[in-house]
Order: structure tokens, then sequence, then C-alpha cells
């Protein structure tokens, strides 16, 4: 398996092929970026200036036929945060990647000229360039999706990152969009800002062809086979996996959050949403069949859990992906929105503009907070939210998150951890997740260590919620888990499964072995996830994060959440025990 | 006494009036009833499931009182 670095230079606009170097070959998706961005980037550099890096790296697993394999990471100093970031996506652009043999796309500099667009063009044959494309300057991702695809030859096969309009603004809640099987722009490394880390190079959009590529070779393909086949049965055979997803689809939460009280409902001022089961995942699908929409299929190729769906505007055509669970419970509960179709339009926005759904739901509830607009008002929340396209207020401001908002309109709860808003489980009822948002070096941040498996859903055993205790522990090992499967490739909802069936975790270094031919083992790959937070956590303390960055906001410890009336509990003692590993892990790296 | 039973997912269609749904319906049962007993009678699938009594975590073991709300899932997740 032979990996390359592809480096792409927007100051002096040149490009190079080089191998990947000796000390990184066991990193790949997320470990790899992390890599990269820690040695690469000072720490003090200015998130949009020429000296932040953009790193797109397919995980080790990517471009072979595992299932669920082809995430890809994306990584920088994130504007948001200020912090290092790893933002992961769906879509098609890690299979292709990994395809032509590059294990990381590294974008750095700056062009002189501010109003200059490029569209980096990645060929099957490893051919890259850069093209000029001022014209494309502002276009919204859909819009942007149709401009490419007239520069492309008929039945080429190809996959795109793209930034919208609010990246190329600057905004601190740009995401990045990755276009799924169909060619939509609708899979999204959205959190951090990366959407305008890539705006500020003046990188508009990366094509990849894989055009008539086959899988990457494996060194022991019949071992591969097998390994890959155990993996694929545990996916099938879980409840969670085989049956709630694809059906489902991830907004099957909403109805359970809500009745768990840990939903949080009108920024973060109640845990059960009164309309939960008018958005919740069981009336989408129901209304999706009904409009003659897409009720499950992969956000990229060798999916096989399928937890993706189209929603279909009232007409029966496309109007966006999902909505996800997130998206669902960003701008309907937080903002006291319980419409889907409302829902919809306001992700539909998101997307086209390219702004992360998680950050501005958020961000709208602090907005409407402010009393500046009444919760439940999805017509003002979307007017307010297209207003940022001419540089317009309040929309600017909004799109720069749910801190800047707050701030700006004088709001007293801020759900944010480093700057980063908060996901859709309040930490009050559920601590396990508050001590992931709390210690995270990405910022709140679920999907680091998803501590609603053991907390809420019965995955992987049960930590009670509702109680202070074995809520670090369960963090900690789900978020050196979760950085590892990152690093790897994987989706992290196999994680249902491998909590639960012992062998495919077993599985998970066997396919890795085989494709790589280097010895894997349980402890190897649990290293590889201990060494990838080593680098997150050693760049923040480089960028000035101390242990006082690793708290929830206050009024989390102080302002009782109904229905449980419940405050967060976990002590500090325990927050600062998370990563308590680094120090040793670094020695081993010899990293500091 | 009375509670009410709501059920989730796939499991709605077990709901004793046939109509599915996710809106709780209300069961007159005799005290001590535990929530064992009404998944018997409702003739659930024999399968995994996450049970909260009041928005907390229940047992099957747990016993039921007057005004309780009794809510089923079949194992989900996302996120
Ligand atoms: S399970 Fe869902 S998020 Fe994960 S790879 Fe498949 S479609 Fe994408």
């Amino acid at each position: 398996m032979k990996r390359d670095l592809l480096r792409v230079n927007m100051s002096d606009l040149s490009i190079t092929r080089e191998p990947l170097p000796e000390g990184w070959h066991r990193y790949g998706g997320r470990a790899l970026t992390d890599a990269i961005v820690f040695s690469e980037v000072p720490p003090d550099a200015d998130p949009l200036g020429p000296d932040n890096v953009l790193v797109f790296s397919p995980g080790l697993l990517g471009g072979t036929s595992a299932p669920n394999g082809g995430r890809i990471s994306v990584g920088a100093k994130s504007p948001l945060t200020g912090g290092i970031k790893e933002s992961n996506s769906g879509g098609q652009a890690a299979h292709a990647l990994a395809r032509i043999g590059i294990g990381a796309v590294i974008v750095s500099g700056k062009p002189a000229d501010p109003l200059a667009r490029y569209c980096l063009v990645i060929e099957a044959d490893g051919s890259a360039s850069l093209q000029r494309v001022d014209e494309w300057a502002g276009l919204g991702n859909y819009e942007l999706a149709d401009e490419i695809a007239a520069t492309r030859p008929e039945g080429d096969r190809y996959a795109t990152i793209q930034t919208g309009p609010a990246g190329e603004a600057g905004a601190k809640a740009a995401g990045i969009a990755i276009s799924d099987p169909k060619g939509y722009p609708n899979r999204f490394a959205g959190r951090g800002g990366l959407g305008s880390v890539m705006g500020s190079k003046g990188l508009k959009a990366i094509v990849i062809s894989d055009k008539g590529l086959p899988y990457t070779e494996h060194a022991d393909k019949d071992a591969f086979q097998a390994a890959l086949k155990r993996f694929a049965s545990a996916l099938k055979e879980h409840a969670v996996t085989g049956q709630a997803l694809p059906t489902y689809g991830t907004n099957v939460l909403t109805n359970i959050l809500s009745e768990a009280g840990g939903l949080p409902t009108r920024n973060f001022s109640e845990g059960s949403f009164e309309k939960a089961d008018d958005v919740g995942g069981e009336r989408q699908r129901e209304t999706i069949l009904a409009r003659g929409g897409h009720e499950h299929h992969g956000c990229h190729t060798g999916c096989t859990i399928q937890c993706s769906r189209y929603w279909m505007d009232k007409d029966g055509h496309y109007k966006t992906k999902g909505p996800e669970y997130e998206t669902v419970w960003s701008f309907g509960a937080d903002c006291g929105i319980g419409d889907l179709d409302e829902i919809a339009d306001l992700d539909r926005a998101c997307g086209n503009l390219g702004l992360d759904t998680i950050e501005m739901g958020a961000t709208m509830a602090v907005y409407m907070d402010s009393g500046k607009l009444a919760f439940g008002d999805a017509k003002g929340a979307l007017a307010a939210l297209l207003s940022g396209a001419e540089g317009g207020e309040p929309g600017r401001v909004l799109w720069d998150g749910a801190l800047a908002t707050g701030k700006a309109f004088g709001v007293a709860h801020i759900p944010v951890v480093k700057s980063q808003a908060l996901p859709a489980y309040d930490p009050r009822p559920v601590m396990g997740i508050g001590v992931t948002y709390a210690t995270s070096p990405q910022g709140a941040d679920h999907t680091a260590g998803y501590t609603i498996t053991a907390n809420i859903l019965s995955v992987g055993g049960n930590v009670d919620p509702l109680k202070p205790e074995g809520q670090a522990e369960l963090s900690k090992n789900l978020q050196i888990a979760t950085a590892m499967l990152d690093s790897v490739g994987l989706c992290i909802f196999v994680a249902f499964a491998v909590l639960d069936i012992p062998d495919a975790f077993t599985a998970i270094h066997d396919m890795v072995e085989a494709h790589t031919g280097d010895p894997w083992d349980p402890d190897a790959l649990m290293q590889l996830g201990k060494e990838t937070l080593v680098f997150e956590r050693l760049f923040n303390e480089k960028a000035g994060f101390t242990s006082a960055d690793d708290r929830l906001p206050g009024f989390f410890k102080t302002v009782p959440l109904p229905p449980h009336n419940i405050v967060f509990q976990v002590t500090d003692e325990d927050l600062d025990s998370v990563f308590d590993f680094v120090p040793e892990t670094a020695a081993q790296m010899g990293v500091s | 006494m009375q509670i009410r039973v709501a059920l989730f997912a796939h499991l709605s269609r077990f709901q004793p009036d046939g109509e599915a749904g996710r809106e709780p319906r209300v069961f007159e049962l005799p005290e001590g009833t535990t929530v064992g007993a009404v998944i018997e009678s409702l003739g659930l699938p024999d399968e995994p499931r996450v049970l909260f009594v009041n928005g907390r975590h229940a047992e099957e073991g747990t016993v039921l009182s007057e005004g309780d709300r009794l809510a089923i899932f079949p194992p989900v997740a996302g996120g």
C-alpha cells in the first residue's frame, strides 16, 4: 500500500508529490492530519493566514472495500476554537484520494490576490493542477457542483471538496462540503470553521477523479477478505447498525433523548421538547416514504449501515440530505421549531452557504434567547441566516457562531466549550457527554467520545447518566477508541457493534494488518488512538490552552435542567484525569 | 391504577389498538404491576430494548405506580 503526500502551495501555486515519511506510515486519517498540523503549523499562527495548513486524509482503510471504511479527516488550526481541529466526513473523496495513492493533501500558503479563486484538479493518473476559477467566487455549494460537472468529461467518476460563500467570507462557522455518491455536495466536515481556512487560501474546490481505478491493493488479499466478512456480519447482526440506523437514520435519537430529558430545548433551558415526535426519525421516515424519497443509502460507497437519506420537498424534489439528528435538534428543539420542512429549509440554506448546521442552529437558539427573534420563528431564522450573504446583519455575526452571537447580543447562557457550540445532548442529565464536551481537544464535540452509548442507549454497558461516577473513565476510553476509528477511516457508527461484539474489534486490526502488511493487534490500535490525542493535546497546550479550558460554561453547574432538575456534577479532578496518559505516551513517541 | 405507555420505532405497532403512533395510551392496571408484566401483555418481540419510567432508565422488575409514564424503545443509536 503506497501512500504519498500531495503538497499544494497557494503562495507560489506549486504542487509536489513526495512519499509519506517513514515515521508516519502507521498513521492515516485523523492521526495523519494531526501529525502534520502538529509538525507544520506554528501554534500561534493566524488560522486564516499563510502559515496555517489545511490537510485532507483518508484513513488507513481508505480506498478498500472495508465496510464503512471511506471516511475522510480534514485538519488545520481552527479559526473557531484557536486550537487544533480534525473534522470528519463521509462522501466519496477519501476513496478517490486513496485509490490515486494519496495519503494526504496538504494545502499551505495563501495567494497574494484575495479575489483569486482556484480549483485543484487531481486526475485518476495522479496528475494535479491548479486552475484559476475567479468566476466561481460566491457560488453556493449546489451551483458550484453544477459548474464543476460542466468541466468534466462525459462518463467521468469524481468526488468534490468545496467551500461555499461562508468560507470565502471567513466565517468561523463555515464547513467544507464533500460530495456523496450521487454528486450532491451534502456531506460535511462541518465543525470548527475549516471552510474559512479553505476560503482563506483561495481554494474554492478540489476535484478528484478516480475513474477506472480499482480498490487499493492489499498486502494479503485473502486475509483481508476473511476479516472483512467477519466485520460485515457483526455490523449486520447488531440491532443498531443492522436495523435501527438503516431504517430510521440518525434522527431515531430525537424521541429517546427527549424521553430521557436530555434533548436541549430552547437554548438549553429544558430537556424535553413537546414536539419531539413531530420531527423525530419515525415521522421523518413516514414523510420521506410518502414523498418518494430515498430512505436509506450510504454517504459513500462501501457503507453497509446506510444511515443516510434524502429529504424531498412537498412536490417530491430533492431538498437536502437527512436532515441528520444533530440538525433536527439544533434548528428543531433548540430553536423551538417543530416542523421538518422548516428544518429542512434551514439545513438546505446552511448546506448551500457552507455553514455547520450544529453551530448555526445552536447560534440561532442563542440569538432567539436574546429576544431579537421568537423561539419557533423558522421564517425569521431563515431570513437572519441568509442576511449574511451580502455581509448584512445579523447574518454576518451569526455566521461566526454561538459565542460571537451571544456576546454581541448580551446572552447569559452561551453553550460553548473552547468557543465551539455544544451539540444535541444536555450535559446535566447526560453527564458522560459533559466530560467529552469539556475535555476534548476539539471543543464541544459529541463524536469525540460518544458516551450516549452507555449513558442512554444501553450499548456497550450501562453508566447511569444522572450520576457523576464513572463518566470520566467512560469518556476517556471512548475518546481513545474514536481517535483510533477516525485514523483507520471507519465511520464511528461501527462502534455501536464493536462495543457489544468483541470479534468486530478483532476484525478491525485483522483488516488493517492484512491491508498494510504491518503487524497490528488490540494494543496497537489503542496506541494509535492515544498518539492521535497526544498530538492534539500538545498542540493546544502550545496554543495556550490550560485545564481552565477543559470546563463547561458555569450555568451547567448552577442552573438545574427540567424535567430532572439536575446540574452537571462531575468534579474538576475527574475532568483533569481524562488525559492522564498524555505524558507517558508523548515520551514513547518522542514528542513534546 | 392508570399509567401511560408509549412505544417507539418499530415497536409502536404493538399498541393494543393496532394504530401504531408514538403517542402514549392509557392502561388500567392492578397496583404492583411491573414493567415486565406490561411488556408481556403487549406481546413485544423477545429482543433487547431500552426502558424508561418517567424519563429514568428502568428494568423489567421495576414496579409501576399511579400516573407513571412507561416508554419502550428497541435498541437505537445515531449521532
Ligand atoms: S453509517 Fe451513515 S455516516 Fe456512517 S458511513 Fe454510513 S451513511 Fe455515512
